[in-house]
C-alpha cells in the first residue's frame, strides 16, 4: 500500500511535461539506436550520456531508462525486416520474425513484437513495484560482509554464465577490479597507482571506458566487417490481425514470467529469457513445426521476455545496487556521475526520485508503443543511412561523451585506447561484461570488505559467523564449481538449446 | 587466435604482475586494519595466478587451423579501422590547438572520405553540421563545455 502512495506521487512527477519530453526523446533516440546494426543497447545507453549532463538527476535517469528500453526494442526491427539483429537479445526474433517478413506479415511481426514488448514491460515494472521495496527493506539489514558477499555472488554469477571461458572471465573479472583500484584510495584516501598524474586522481572514468569498450569497438569491428545492407522485406501493415493476437496471447503471458524471474538473477543477459521463453513456447505448443517457419508466437514470447527482462533487472539495481548486465552497469555509473548511489538506501533518502523513474517506466513503455507501432517505416528507412555517417556520427558523441564529464583529453585517449583493447577482446573472445561490471563494483566492494575487517580486527571468520553472507559466498562457489566439473553437460545442453 | 590468446594472456599477467609489485609499495595493513595495498595486492596476486592457469590452458589447446581468421586488422576493412584509429588520435591532439570546431570539422570531413564518401557538397554538409552545429546545439542548448583550444575558436 505504502508502495501505491510512492507511485502516485511518482506518476505526477513522471507525467509533467519536461519529464515526458525526456522520456519520449530517449525511446526515440533509444530505438534508432537499436536499429542500427552493431549499436546494442549498453554502447547507445554510454555514447548518449552526454545528452544528459545538463538535466537534473531525475530527468537523466529517466532520459537514460528510456533510452535503455528503446534500444532493446529497436534490435527488433532489424532483426524482422533484414535478419540482422541490432542487439544480441533480438537474435531469436530472426528465426520466427524475418521468415514472416519473407511471407509478407513484416507489419505482424513488428506489431506484435510492440504489444508483446509493452505487456512485459509493464507487468514487469507492476512486479517490480511489488518486490523492489521489501527487498530493499530486506537489504537495510545488511552490514558490510553481507553488502560485500552480495557483490561478490553478482560478480561469480556474470563469470558462471561464461561458460566454457570461465577462466578468461574471471581473469577479466580481476583486471575490472585492478582498474577500479586507480585513484584516492576509498577509505584512507591515499593516491594509488596515479603515478603522479592529476587526471588519475579520480581514477578511470567509467563513462570513457564504457564509450570506448562499447562504442568504439563496435564501430571498429563492424569498419573491419562492412558489408551493403538491403531491406528484404515489404511493410504492407502495421497491426497483427485478431488471430494473431489470440495466437500470441499465451505466449505474451509465459514471455512475461520467463523474462521477469530471469532479469532478477544478476548475469543472466538478454540473450538467455528470450532463449528460454522461445524454447518453453515451442515446448507447449501443439504445431511446433511451425516454429523457425514464420510462427507469430515466436516473436510474441521473445520479444515479451525481453522487455520483461529489460524492466526486472532494474530490480537488483534500485533495491541492492547489483548492475545485473553491462548496459545496468552503465546506468548504474549514470546514477553515479548524477550523485545517486543505487541500493537499498535510495528508497528512503529519495523516494521522489526513485519512485518518478519507477513511474517513468510505465510512460515509457506507452510511448514506445505509441512511437513504434505507427513509425515502423520510418524506422525501417534509417537501415540505409550509409556507414560513413553513422559511424562518424557515433565517434561525435563518443568524443563529447569522454570529454565533456569532466573536460578532459585525457578521457578521450582513455577512450580511444580501450575501443582498441575491447576491439581486441571481442576478436579473441574474452567476455567483456564482467571488466564492466567490476569496474563500477570495485570500489564498493573494497571498502565494504575493509570496514568487514576493520570491524572483525583483521579476520576473516566474521563471514563464517553471518550466515547470510556465508550463503551469499556460497552460490558463486557451487555455481563456478559446477560449471568448473560438468563441462561437457552445458555444452551439450547449449547445443541441444541452438538447434 | 591460440597465439593471439597467448599473448593476450601474458599482457595481463604482466599487468597483474606490475600491480602487484606497486601494491607491495602501498602499506598492506596499518593500526584500524588492511590498508590501501591490501586489497589490489590480493587482486592481483589472484589475477596473476589466473593468468598461468589460463596460458597452461590455452597452450594445450590445439593449433588453430589455417583458415582462422586473422586478428589484426587487414585488406580494405584494415584500411577502414586504422583511419578511424588514426584520426580519432589526431583529432584528440588537434582539439588541443585548434578547439572542437575546427578539429571537429576536419575529423568529419576526413573520415566520411576515408570511408567512401566522394560527393563533396555532402561531406562538406555533414562536416559543417557534425562540428558547428554539434558545438552549438551541446554548449548553448545542453550547457557541455567544449574545448575553444589555443585559438579560441
Amino acid at each position: 500500500m505504502e508502495s501505491l502512495g510512492h507511485l502516485l506521487s511518482g506518476f505526477a512527477a513522471a507525467l509533467s511535461w519536461h519529464y515526458l519530453l525526456y522520456a519520449f526523446a530517449g525511446c526515440t533516440l533509444g530505438t534508432l539506436i537499436g536499429v542500427l546494426p552493431g549499436l546494442g543497447p549498453a554502447a547507445g545507453t554510454a555514447i548518449l550520456i552526454p545528452l544528459t549532463f545538463s538535466l537534473d538527476p531525475t530527468g537523466a535517469i529517466i532520459m537514460l531508462c528510456a533510452i535503455y528500453y528503446g534500444a532493446m526494442y529497436g534490435g527488433t526491427i532489424t532483426s524482422v525486416l533484414i535478419n540482422v539483429p541490432g542487439e544480441a537479445a533480438s537474435v531469436v526474433t530472426c528465426i520466427d520474425g524475418h521468415q514472416m517478413a519473407r511471407q509478407g506479415r513484416a507489419g505482424s511481426a513488428l506489431g506484435i513484437a510492440a504489444i508483446g514488448s509493452f505487456i512485459g514491460g509493464t507487468l514487469a515494472t507492476v512486479a517490480l513495484v511489488v518486490v523492489a521495496m521489501p527487498l530493499a527493506s530486506l537489504a537495510l539489514k545488511f552490514g558490510p560482509a553481507e553488502f560485500f558477499a552480495l557483490m561478490v555472488a553478482g560478480l561469480c554469477l556474470v563469470v558462471g554464465l561464461a561458460g566454457r571461458n570461465i577462466l578468461a572471465a574471471l581473469l577479466m573479472t580481476v583486471i575490472g577490479l585492478l582498474l577500479a583500484m586507480i585513484g584516492l584510495d576509498p577509505v584512507r584516501g591515499a593516491p594509488r597507482f596515479t603515478f603522479g598524474m592529476e587526471e588519475l586522481f579520480d581514477g578511470i572514468g567509467f563513462v570513457p571506458v564504457v564509450m570506448g569498450l562499447f562504442g568504439v569497438a563496435e564501430l571498429l569491428l563492424a569498419a573491419e566487417t562492412r558489408q551493403a545492407r538491403m531491406i528484404e522485406a515489404e511493410l504492407k501493415t502495421w497491426l497483427p490481425t485478431r488471430q494473431e493476437c489470440r495466437d500470441s496471447a499465451g505466449a505474451i503471458g509465459r514471455g512475461t514470467v520467463v523474462g521477469f524471474v530471469l532479469g532478477l538473477i544478476p548475469g543472466v543477459g538478454a540473450i538467455v529469457p528470450t532463449f528460454m521463453a522461445y524454447v518453453l513456447e515451442k515446448r507447449v505448443s501443439k504445431t511446433p513445426e511451425r516454429f523457425g517457419k514464420g510462427a507469430i508466437e515466436g516473436v510474441a514470447s521473445a520479444e515479451t521476455a525481453n522487455n520483461a527482462y529489460a524492466n526486472a533487472a532494474m530490480v537488483p539495481l534500485l533495491a541492492l545496487g547489483i548492475p545485473s548486465s553491462p548496459t545496468i552497469a552503465v546506468l548504474m555509473g549514470a546514477f553515479i556521475i548524477n550523485g545517486i548511489t543505487p541500493g537499498p538506501f535510495l528508497f528512503t533518502e529519495q523516494p521522489a526520485l526513485v519512485w518518478t523513474v519507477i513511474a517513468s517506466f510505465f510512460v515509457g513503455n506507452a510511448l514506445l508503443l505509441i512511437l513504434n507501432l505507427p513509425l515502423v517505416g520510418l524506422w525501417a528507412r534509417l537501415l540505409k543511412i550509409p556507414f560513413s555517417y553513422m559511424c562518424c556520427g557515433v565517434l561525435i558523441f563518443c568524443v563529447i561523451g569522454a570529454y565533456g564529464l569532466k573536460q578532459s583529453l585525457f578521457d578521450v585517449w582513455v577512450m580511444l585506447g580501450f575501443g582498441i583493447i575491447g576491439y581486441l577482446l571481442r576478436k579473441l573472445d574474452f567476455p567483456i561484461a564482467p571488466a564492466i561490471l567490476a569496474l563500477i563494483l570495485g570500489p564498493m566492494m573494497e571498502k565494504s570488505l575493509r570496514t568487514t575487517l576493520e570491524i572483525s580486527g583483521g579476520s576473516f571468520a566474521i563471514f563464517l559467523d553471518r550466515p547470510v553472507a556465508l550463503v551469499l559466498l556460497a552460490v558463486p562457489v557451487i555455481v563456478i564449481g559446477f560449471i568448473l566439473l560438468k563441462p561437457r553437460s552445458l555444452a551439450k545442453l547449449r547445443e541441444s538449446d541452438v538447434e | 587466435m591460440r597465439q593471439g590468446r597467448l599473448i593476450a594472456t601474458g599482457a595481463m599477467l604482466a599487468f597483474c604482475l606490475f600491480a602487484l609489485w606497486q601494491s607491495l609499495l602501498l602499506s598492506l595493513t596499518d593500526r584500524l586494519g588492511p590498508g590501501p595495498g591490501f586489497f589490489p595486492f590480493w587482486l592481483a596476486m589472484i589475477g596473476a595466478v589466473l593468468a598461468v592457469a589460463l596460458m597452461i590452458s590455452t597452450f594445450r589447446e590445439a593449433a588453430d587451423p589455417p583458415d582462422t581468421p586473422r586478428i589484426l586488422p587487414h585488406g580494405p576493412g584494415g584500411k577502414r579501422w586504422f583511419a578511424i584509429v588514426g584520426l580519432l588520435a589526431a583529432v584528440t591532439v588537434a582539439m588541443d590547438f585548434l578547439g572542437f570546431r575546427l578539429a571537429m570539422l576536419a575529423f568529419n570531413a576526413a573520415l566520411v572520405i576515408a570511408l567512401g564518401e566522394r560527393r563533396w557538397w555532402l561531406v562538406a554538409l555533414f562536416a559543417g553540421m557534425g562540428s558547428f552545429g554539434v558545438y552549438y546545439v551541446f554548449t548553448t542548448w545542453l550547457d557541455v563545455i567544449l574545448p575553444s583550444g589555443r585559438l579560441g575558436l
